[in-house]
């Protein structure tokens, strides 16, 4: 794993967004700058507000979990499906565990937020056990967000908040 | 997923995961090695081996495939859920032709109906042939031959606009499952479109009107072009995320008004067709529906056909010379002991019953010719020719737009007004039904 340079700080209006049951993703490279994304759940701030786990699903992550081993790389990014406010966080992987229960907590909020939109909870259902029909198993990552970005669609995407 | 090094599917079989119902993922990677990720995007679809990523804004994204031209996609199936990722490789950018126009109209729709004309621009288009995937289904197989057999068999029996246009948005309904549609057509300025027929609505939308190049279906009647949308909701989402941003930036110039969409209330889905014939816009057909996802392109592709059979025949019908027949009913029985005012406006022909709107412009005009050989003679039946001929009537010199007019008078007629009615009486033969005793003024 990548060592930290310093970890930005997440304030408690982000924190609260993070956690609310927004869509995950993670983005990370191999050797060769190829890129590799999947999706995660369960995301959770720590207390200190330093550093975020999230858990992958083994079954769709091999190449995600060959590159945090590899550089450390990672970038996640949340959007709300109720507005598309998007934040995308930058950092080291600093940790791989077992998976937490903030995955249930996680599902569950954001089948919810789903709903809002005309997206049925059964439907998000359906697509959890789809992404984990060939393996159950889930893996936590726990990283160091050193920068942090305003990624929501329009003039000011890309900004640093 | 595995990652097979070559590509194994047809990217068309799953191409329901381009349409937009729900969001993709981009991930790219700068030279110095930070992956950077893109949602919520749309992935377009280009041809069985390339896809589209268009950019509007600052992009971090774009920054990064021009210094490192690897990129990888999540999409997501909306029919079966399913994931898939591709490797892509950057190859070119396209800011002009068909992959870029039909992008462009469609980003220029979104963006006309949400009053953000100045703000929503396509750049550009990435076209990256794909490296790799990881997951693929049995393409969904569209077999409408019986439909459009059907479709094409109940137009050629209409022998007038009037039962041609109910006999085609019936049969949109009953054969292909689009229950709400309507017709609009042209003004004589070529400014405004106005609706003629409508299905699945109540009240029935006719009459009303929008500007020719604002909102989606203006912009479809101007750009002589289809414009498709699968999640009106996302869209909107979207949109007001974008307003937003520019509303906290202070630049409240660069906004329009947003346009209120038209029809249903809440419309997930909706096709707009323009209606063409050697391309000469005869009107616009828009179908909508409550349902994300409900014209999909294989859909569009078929609704297209039955959009151009209905076109052609429309062209047919117009160009068609109606019998000069004329028959000259006289009132007969008794009229009910009420009576109402009709007020007719000189200034923009509007017509008011009992002080309450009517219609305005040439169907006002029309109306106003009719009821005063009504109310003066007792005549109650009437030609298309002698009206067309009428240069009282002031109608321009285009064939199709008496019929339109007369359709929307119709229609306006029996949704606002109990006691006249104008019946069609046969080919080019209109009958005038008054059920109640009438006093005409002039007004300036």
């Amino acid at each position: 794993m990548k060592r930290p340079k310093s970890s930005a700080s997440i304030s408690a209006e982000l924190k609260a967004f993070l956690e609310s049951g927004v869509s995950v993703v993670v983005g990370t490279r191999d050797a060769g700058l190829v890129p590799e994304v999947t999706r995660a759940w369960g995301l959770l701030v720590s207390k200190d507000r330093k550093s975020i786990s999230l858990c992958a699903p083994l079954a769709t992550s091999r190449k995600t979990l060959d590159n945090l081993a590899g550089n450390g790389e990672m970038t996640v990014c949340c959007s709300l499906p109720t507005s598309y406010k998007t934040v995308q966080l930058k950092g080291p992987c600093v940790e791989r565990a077992d998976p937490s229960r903030a995955v249930e907590r996680h599902r569950e909020a954001f089948g919810g937020l789903n709903e809002r939109i005309g997206f049925p909870c059964q439907r998000t259902e359906t697509f959890w056990r789809r992404e984990l029909e060939s393996s159950p198993a889930l893996i936590k990552l726990r990283f160091l967000p050193e920068q942090i970005f305003d990624q929501t669609p329009g003039p000011d995407a890309g900004s640093r908040l | 997923m595995s990652v097979p090094s070559v590509l194994t599917v047809p990217l068309e079989s799953i191409g329901p995961c381009f349409e937009g119902m729900i969001p993709a993922t981009i991930c790219s990677c700068s030279r110095e090695g930070t992956p950077n990720l893109t949602y919520p995007s749309i992935v377009h679809l280009l041809d069985t081996q390339h896809v589209g990523l268009s950019y509007q804004f600052f992009n971090k994204t774009r920054i990064n495939i021009l210094e490192n031209p690897q990129a990888q996609v999540l999409v997501v199936s909306p029919e079966t859920l399913g994931q898939y990722r591709f490797d892509l490789q950057y190859v070119r950018t396209e800011t002009e032709g068909p992959s870029f126009e039909r992008m462009k109209i469609r980003l220029d729709a979104v963006a006309s109906q949400s009053g953000m004309s100045g703000i929503f621009k396509l750049r550009g288009v990435d076209c990256r042939p794909v490296t790799s995937d990881c997951r693929a289904e049995a393409a969904r197989r569209a077999d409408y031959l019986p439909e459009l057999d059907f479709f094409t068999e109940r137009l050629s029996a209409c022998g007038d606009l009037d039962s041609l246009l109910s006999a085609a948005l019936e049969a949109l309904s009953s054969l292909f499952g689009c229950p709400h549609s309507f017709v609009l057509f042209p003004d004589e300025e070529g400014k405004h479109l106005y609706t003629g027929a409508s299905h699945g609505f109540e009240p029935s939308k006719v009459g009303s009107e929008v500007p020719i190049g604002k909102g989606m279906l203006g912009l479809a009647a101007e750009r002589r072009a289809a414009v498709r949308t699968t999640s009106m909701k996302r869209e909107m989402i979207l949109t007001r995320a974008v307003r937003s941003a520019i509303q906290r930036r202070g630049e409240l110039t660069l906004l329009e008004k947003e346009i209120p969409p038209p029809g249903l209330a809440k419309a997930q889905s909706q096709l707009i067709l323009p209606l063409l014939v050697r391309d000469e816009l005869l009107g616009v057909l828009c179908l909508q529906d409550p349902s994300p996802g409900r014209f999909m392109a294989t859909d569009k592709r078929v609704l297209q056909i039955a959009a151009c059979h209905l076109a052609v025949a429309m062209s047919n019908i117009r160009a068609t010379v109606p019998p000069s027949r004329k028959i000259a009913l006289r009132r007969k029985g008794a009229l009910s002991k009420r009576s109402s005012v009709v007020k007719h406006y000189k200034s923009d022909d509007s017509i008011f019953i009992d002080d309450a709107y009517l219609i305005k412009g040439i169907p006002g005009r029309l109306l106003w010719k009719l009821l005063q050989a009504f109310v003066g003679t007792g005549r109650m039946a009437f030609t298309n020719k002698e009206i067309r001929l009428d240069a009282g009537l002031r109608l321009p010199d285009i064939k199709d737009n008496l019929e339109t007019r007369l359709i929307l008078l119709r229609g306006r007629l029996d949704e606002r007004c109990e006691f006249v009615r104008l019946v069609h009486a046969g080919r080019g033969q209109l009958r005038l039904e008054v059920h109640r005793k009438l006093r005409l003024e002039e007004l300036a």
